[in-house]
């Protein structure tokens, strides 16, 4: 054989239509481990494991005879010592002494073959993950449409003006729920989104589980008593208080709550139990409702899971609470697992939160935060901003007209203008107590807006205090609104006793001194 | 998605047309290809893995005296891949049926039927639907189960063997699993795109490939053997890594009025690597068959 061959950093490999192997390099021996004797003369499937023998029989032999080369081939090939190696292979026959030669190149591909798994991995999982996504979003535009097919509904409805007084509350109430109900669509997305993102923060602060737990008992109570289910408390006052985010563990029980809500039947029971057990504190949520089948146990907490999928499912939910809820916990450094006998027999959600060690000295704004929270919680009357003179700029006609609604129900003053330069106009021509303003706005925006005010004059209009109202909840919204030169940034929509307690608290009208925010800027 | 099959009922709108149009719609479907110069007809199914070009090679020896019918399955070479529904094809009675439709549309009786590897299983299931079409069936590597299933039968391979080939058709299907095989579906003009496919021995659209490859290995058609009526000819090779010698003896143990032939041709290919031993073996074969076919016609004049 031409040395230069033997030598080539490539295999080569000459064999008869037949599969007799003619010629082989010794680049190829040496991959291979064996000895020209050993291999001349046979048939190529000594070199070829099972799977390779099938596709040379179906697809490479085929294709050399059909067309006289082959080009780029993935083969394995079998060592002697019984060891695949991965192989590129380009093939062409040739004519010599009246006997066709097919030859053939073999590159060893490890490495590449190595790449093209994960490729190919990748391939699988992108492929996956756009289905996971085409199929959450038809349950996102499903679960958003229902809530919206009630109140535009019921909206037209009351727009004829022939319902009567108890019709037209009940249609209320309806378009008030499904409002409510899509806005915490909304919020899980948003909550997802920071998950998926990692851009969850959390505002860590001293926590005291027991009060937290009673206001958020106190915010599924309605639902509950709607359905007949008794809630039932057991808190232990000593368990002692965690270290977390107020509003993320008040939105961890809730969502327990209102699960535990959801699946139990009419007339059930549902449980909050609060201890202290050893090093942490533990909080459990059970309920007498429906429980969860072993099968589906291990899944409960992963996202976009429910246990009954299809179309004709009976619980709303984008399956995004239990996943939402799991990552809190563990950013607390906690843990939250479901057991449950069985189908039928009921759930338990169990919360582990790890004890704070109490300084003394603490600042403690976290639990003014969570006053504050529990407070608007049981608040259900609208305090009262008599007399406070307020500016709304917002450049959608209906939320101005839903502000200066709330704000005039509660004794404000209010007026409304749909632009920066309006406001502009308006604020140096009288006093305002107050300044409202949308950020995203055509032309010019909130920002603008509040830098030409902290920039008048007039030390008392410079100074006026001002409320963002944004349609985006992200922590970074927020803060600009905040560095830009609002007291409060507040999400869109607002809730009307929130917006009139800011007010209350902004223009020094409300019980307790201003809120916990403000001190933040200070 | 992007590179879902289309799949979709295959004659709907075009039963409208009558049956004339049907069967033409079944001769452009399957790409059905008619030459020769005689009147019994010898159809032609091609294996896992390629197309009917495979007949090349020993079909110009039949040509002048019988009808040669060549199709492929839908699926594979020039068929309609419109036509492909991974329900029907799920399976080799899609296959069969394909065989059926092809006979239905030339009117085919007294067939010779020639099928390499899993075209010998396509091959028997046509013929125990509908016996009265077939005169002969001429198996080519034939295997009515690839897997082993001991202590009572060698297919010759494990489960894994074929989970191995799954992967090396991937990796060889990677290239334009995702970008080519619609582009072209789409553009039927973009001929050099096409030629350039043709010569790739991706026949077909890779999730085809793979689902017709699955198809094939695991099915066990042994309990069909014995409800077969047609005479056969086993035509084993000597070393087949796809068909050992083992399953070749179990068929013609099976399969009534069966003879067995193992040729000196080794491989699975023996049409395309061994030409002439093909050709004469089945020559021979049909030499007493010509006689009982003329007969036939005979007695029916």
């Amino acid at each position: 054989m031409d040395n230069t061959l033997d030598t080539a950093p490539c295999g080569f490999l000459s064999f008869a239509d037949d599969g007799k192997i003619l010629m082989i390099n010794a680049t190829l021996l040496d991959l291979l481990g064996y000895e020209l004797g050993e291999i001349q003369g046979r048939a190529i499937d000594i070199i070829l494991p099972l799977a390779s023998r099938i596709f040379y029989q179906t697809h490479f032999f085929p294709l050399l005879k059909l067309h006289g080369k082959v080009d780029e081939v993935y083969l394995s090939l079998r060592a002697k010592n019984g060891t695949e190696v991965p192989v590129l292979a380009n093939a062409a026959r040739r004519e010599r002494d009246g006997m066709v030669i097919n030859d053939c190149i073999l590159m060893q591909v490890r490495q590449r073959s190595q790449y093209e798994d994960e490729i190919l991995r990748a391939k699988k999982m992108a492929e996956e993950a756009t289905r996971a996504k085409d199929e959450f979003l038809a349950v996102v535009s499903h679960e958003l449409r229902t809530p919206l097919t009630a109140i535009l509904g019921w909206a037209r409805l009351m727009k004829t003006g022939k319902l009567d007084k108890s019709a037209a509350v009940h249609a209320l109430h309806t378009i008030e729920r499904n409002a409510a109900s899509q806005n915490q669509l909304i919020e899980d997305l948003l909550d997802f989104s920071r998950i998926i993102s990692g851009k969850i923060r959390l505002d860590v602060g001293r926590v005291d589980l027991d009060s937290l737990v009673e206001a958020a008992l106190d915010v599924v109570r309605p639902a509950a008593e709607a359905k007949g289910i008794r809630l039932q408390a057991i808190l232990d006052p000593r368990a002692g208080p965690v270290s977390g985010d107020p509003e993320r563990l008040q939105q961890v029980l809730w969502n327990l709550l209102s699960n535990a809500i959801k699946f139990t039947p009419k007339d059930g029971r549902v449980q909050v139990r609060l201890e202290r057990v050893n090093s942490s504190v533990e909080i459990t949520v059970s309920d007498t409702g429906q429980g969860i089948s072993a099968e589906f146990l291990p899944y409960v907490f992963e996202r976009f899971r429910q246990a009954d999928n299809t179309t004709t499912r009976q619980h709303a939910g984008l399956g995004l609470g239990l996943a939402i809820t799991k990552h809190i916990v563990e950013l607390h450094g906690g843990t939250v697992r479901a057991v449950s006998p069985g189908e039928g027999q009921g759930a338990s959600f169990i919360l582990r939160l790890p004890v704070m060690i109490v300084h003394h000295a603490e600042n403690s704004l976290a639990g003014a935060e969570q006053e504050s929270a529990a407070h608007g919680a049981r608040s259900t009357e609208l305090a009262r901003l008599d007399g406070v003179r307020v500016l709304v700029v917002d450049d959608e006609k209906d939320t101005r007209d839903l502000l200066v609604a709330i704000l005039t129900q509660s004794g404000a003053v209010v007026n409304a203008v749909a632009s920066v330069g309006d406001a502009l106009e308006r604020l140096q021509s009288r006093r305002y107590d107050l300044l409202i303003s949308d950020i995203e706005m055509p032309g010019e925006d909130g920002y603008s807006l509040i830098l030409k005010v902290r920039g008048f004059k007039e030390e008392q209009d410079r100074r006026i205090p001002a409320i963002a109202l944004t349609a985006h909840a992200r922590a970074s919204d927020r803060l600009r609104a905040l560095s830009a030169g609002y007291q409060l940034p507040m999400a869109k929509p607002v809730e009307p006793s929130e917006l009139v307690m800011a007010i209350a608290n902004l223009t020094n009208r409300g019980q307790g001194s201003s809120l916990p925010v403000i001190a933040a800027l200070d | 998605m992007r590179n879902s099959t289309p799949e979709r009922d295959n004659f709907g709108p075009r039963l409208r047309k009558g049956i004339n149009g049907l069967n033409q719609d079944i001769l452009l479907r399957n790409n059905v290809k008619v030459f020769g110069k005689g009147t019994q007809p010898m159809l032609f199914a091609h294996g896992f893995g390629c197309d009917q070009n495979m007949w090349r090679f020993i079909t110009p020896a039949f040509e002048d005296d019988y009808r040669i019918v060549w199709f492929d399955y839908v699926g594979s070479g020039k068929s309609d891949l419109q036509a492909y529904s991974a329900e029907r094809y799920g399976n080799l009675d899609g296959y069969a049926q394909d065989v059926l439709d092809v006979c239905a549309a030339l009117e085919l009786t007294d067939v010779i039927y020639v099928g390499h590897s899993v075209s010998s299983v396509t091959g028997m299931l046509a013929s125990i639907r509908e016996p009265e079409r077939f005169a002969h069936l001429i198996l080519i590597g034939p295997s009515p189960y690839y897997l082993n299933d001991p202590p009572a039968y060698i297919g010759g391979f494990e489960r894994a063997d074929l989970v191995g080939l799954l992967d090396m058709m991937d990796k060889n299907y990677i290239g334009w699993a995702n970008f080519l095989a619609p582009v072209v579906m789409k553009n039927p003009d973009r001929l050099e795109l096409t030629r350039e496919l043709e010569e790739s021995f991706c026949s077909t659209d890779p999730k085809i490939a793979r689902r017709f490859a699955e198809a094939t290995f695991f099915s066990d058609n042994r309990s069909d053997l014995m409800k077969v009526k047609t005479p056969s000819l086993i035509m084993q090779c000597s070393e087949d890594a796809i068909a050992p010698l083992e399953v070749g003896e179990y068929l013609k143990r099976h399969l009534p009025q069966s003879e067995l032939r193992v040729m000196k041709a080794m491989g699975h290919c023996p049409h395309m690597s061994h030409p002439e031993e093909t050709i004469e073996i089945i020559k021979e074969y049909l030499r007493p068959t010509r006689v009982t076919a003329e007969r036939v016609q005979h007695s029916h004049g």
